[in-house]
């Protein structure tokens, strides 16, 4: 069996618009994996680190992540799955947000975010950076989760 | 801080008026003093000259009584014993007697009284002489028994006894003045007392005024510099508190546009995004029309067709435009808010380099426009930020290359001098110019001016403006429609990092 196929797509993004264009274009780029979508942060750190069928309690997960949510900011979510004993800090973390602040970008790196990706407003360089993070999903390894604890 | 000054100001008048007038009222009463005590010793001077003029009468006096004592003690002796050494004696008494009487009227020439007494004394005494010769006679001549007959029946004693009573007049006419003058010398002793006592409380009351005064002075002028430290002690805090206050306001104001750009794309992301879905959809739609029309064009209305072909692609054109055009305001928007808070950091620049290296880069360009561009040398030195300088040259030329007059060919010069710690940098064209209701609009962010047959948003000029601004400097614009404009860029030759927070 493909070890792909395991790794969940948890997608934190606040904006459903976006999300579904993520989604299609991830779609188009022939990744299948399963994604799980929140759209506030509370819900998203209970899933990743609660849910039973949760990432830290079941199996591997790439994370895509958008830095201005509702209820708090991206960055406290990075801060939380790259913190030192975090079940989660292995995960793959793909920053996807419109921001291209240089001193966000460098606070994203700092806190231990694997990729950055400022989502363009020209559709065509959006629709091909998905594509784009879509192929890099299919060679990507994830390791896999340690039991927390 | 005005009122605080005034005070001291009119203080200070009043304060020397105040001084002066007791300085004067004191000195006064010195000079006062002094000239009492002056008279006061003449005055004792006299005095004493006087004791001693009436001790000197006493002496004569008393001189004279002893001398006619003696007198009549040797004659009385010659008479009894002829001795020849007792008439010795007898005339050198007379001598002495004579030498007395003339200094007793010498020293009282000035007083009628005594003279009227020596007078009187005089005559007795001449009376006592007459006498006294012609006992001294007789007995000369050998006639001794004659004398004593003659000094027995001689009436002698009383001459005698007046001239003594004149002589005691006289001593008590002297010890009449002197208690006078006793009197005169006491009250003008009292009267220096008063005049000392009074001159002495005077310059006591003023000094003790004059201190009080300088003491009230002093006491105000420490308040006054308290103040004064306090104002100043506080004045860095102060000056602290504004500047963080206005840091403050404008770092909220570049929040916002930072939040509000953000903000705005991420909507953006979401109609571009869908309406390039759309527009995909469109294209499978547009092929099953086609082979309808071609198949079975009875199922197909014009409508449908109409949507098909062309309503729907319009349509999306022109969101399409629409939000690249919002894309790039948003971005104006962000590109500025992000300006001002880039650090800058002062360099020395060459204002002629970079206007050269400005207009290379847009060189294809120019050449296209048929545009001159000049650059005038010499140039002052300019110490400042290299990229701002950079940006806000090639946006004026850029510009003054752009809006020509048509059929004219463009001319562009690009001068600078200094003045008073400033450089001025003049962009010059001969292009179409700018009305002059929109000088100031130019300026404003997507605010743009004559006809619109030239592509842009109205942002290089905001930018320019805000860039100036930051760098310490000011930039205005100086034309005249259909014959040019110029841009006039004033910057502080050395940049100073506290310009930052007055711009």
């Amino acid at each position: 069996m493909n070890q792909h196929q395991a790794v969940g797509i948890v997608m934190i993004e606040d904006d459903e618009g976006h999300a579904r264009l993520i989604e299609k274009n991830i779609r188009r780029a022939g990744i299948l994996n399963d994604i799980r979508h929140f759209t506030d942060g509370h819900s998203a750190i209970e899933f990743l680190f609660n849910a039973p069928d949760g990432p830290s309690k079941n199996g591997p997960a790439m994370i895509l992540l958008d830095l201005n949510l509702p209820d708090m900011s991206g960055t406290d979510i990075l801060a939380r799955i790259k913190a030192e004993g975090s079940a989660l800090r292995r995960a793959p973390v793909v920053v996807l947000t419109t921001t291209d602040d240089k001193v966000e970008i460098q606070r994203c790196y700092d806190l231990g975010c694997n990729v950055y990706i400022t989502k363009p407003v020209d559709y065509e360089s959006f629709a091909q950076a998905i594509r784009q993070l879509g192929l890099f999903l299919t060679v990507i390894q994830v390791p896999d989760v340690e039991d927390a604890g | 801080m005005f009122g605080l000054s005034d005070r001291i100001a009119s203080g200070k008048s009043t304060i020397g008026r105040l001084l002066i007038g007791f300085m004067v009222v004191g000195f006064i009463s010195l000079l006062v003093a002094g000239a009492t005590a002056a008279w006061v010793m003449q005055r004792n001077e006299q005095h004493t000259a006087w004791v001693n003029h009436t001790y000197e009468v006493q002496l004569g006096i008393s001189r004279a009584s002893g001398a006619l004592e003696r007198m009549e003690t040797a004659r009385r002796g010659y008479i009894i014993t002829s001795q020849p050494e007792l008439l010795a004696n007898y005339h050198a008494y007379q001598r002495d007697l004579a030498q007395a009487v003339a200094r007793v009227r010498a020293l009282t020439a000035d007083n009628p009284r005594q003279q009227a007494n020596i007078a009187q004394a005089t005559r007795m005494l001449d009376m006592v002489a007459a006498q006294r010769a012609r006992t001294v006679a007789l007995v000369q001549r050998g006639r001794t028994a004659d004398a004593i007959g003659s000094f027995k029946a001689e009436t002698v004693l009383k001459p005698m006894q007046r001239a003594r009573v004149s002589g005691a007049a006289m001593l008590a006419e002297e010890r009449r003045l002197l208690a006078l003058r006793d009197r005169e010398q006491r009250g003008s002793v009292t009267t220096f007392y008063l005049v000392m006592t009074i001159a002495g409380i005077i310059v006591l009351l003023v000094a003790i005024a004059a201190i009080a005064t300088v003491i009230r002075y002093t006491r105000d002028l420490d308040r006054s510099r308290d103040q004064l430290r306090y104002l100043n002690d506080t004045l860095e805090d102060q000056v602290a508190e504004r500047t963080a206050d206005l840091s403050r306001a404008n770092e909220e104001i570049q929040r916002f546009a930072y939040i509000v750009s953000h903000d705005l794309r991420s909507p953006l992301v979401n109609v571009m995004g869908f309406t390039a879905e759309l527009s995909a959809a469109t294209g499978p739609l547009a092929e099953l029309v086609d082979r309808a029309e071609a198949e079975a064009p009875e199922i197909l209305t014009p409508e449908a067709r109409l949507a098909a072909r062309e309503d729907l692609p319009e349509a999306i054109g022109f969101i399409r435009t629409s939000t690249q055009k919002m894309d790039r305001l948003i971005n104006a928007i962000l590109k500025l808010s992000r300006e001002g808070r880039r650090a800058i950091t002062p360099e020395p620049l060459d204002i002629a380099g970079i206007t050269d290296t400005a207009v290379a880069a847009i060189q294809q360009v120019v050449d296209a426009r048929g545009v001159t561009v000049t650059v005038e040398r010499p140039v002052p030195r300019l110490v400042s930020d290299r990229f701002a300088v950079e940006q806000i040259l090639s946006n004026l030329i850029e510009n003054a290359t752009k809006y020509l007059q048509p059929g004219r060919p463009g001319e562009v010069t690009i001068s600078a001098s200094e003045a008073r710690g400033r450089v001025i940098i003049a962009v010059a064209d001969n292009g179409r110019g700018i009305d002059p209701r929109d000088h100031q609009r130019i300026f404003d962010l997507f605010r743009r001016s004559g006809a619109q047959d030239q592509p842009g948003e109205g942002i290089g000029l905001a930018h320019v403006r805000a860039l100036a601004y930051r760098l310490g400097g000011t930039i205005d614009v100086a034309s005249t429609l259909g014959e040019g404009a110029t841009f006039r860029l004033n910057l502080p030759a050395v940049f100073q990092a506290s310009q930052e927070a007055t711009a």
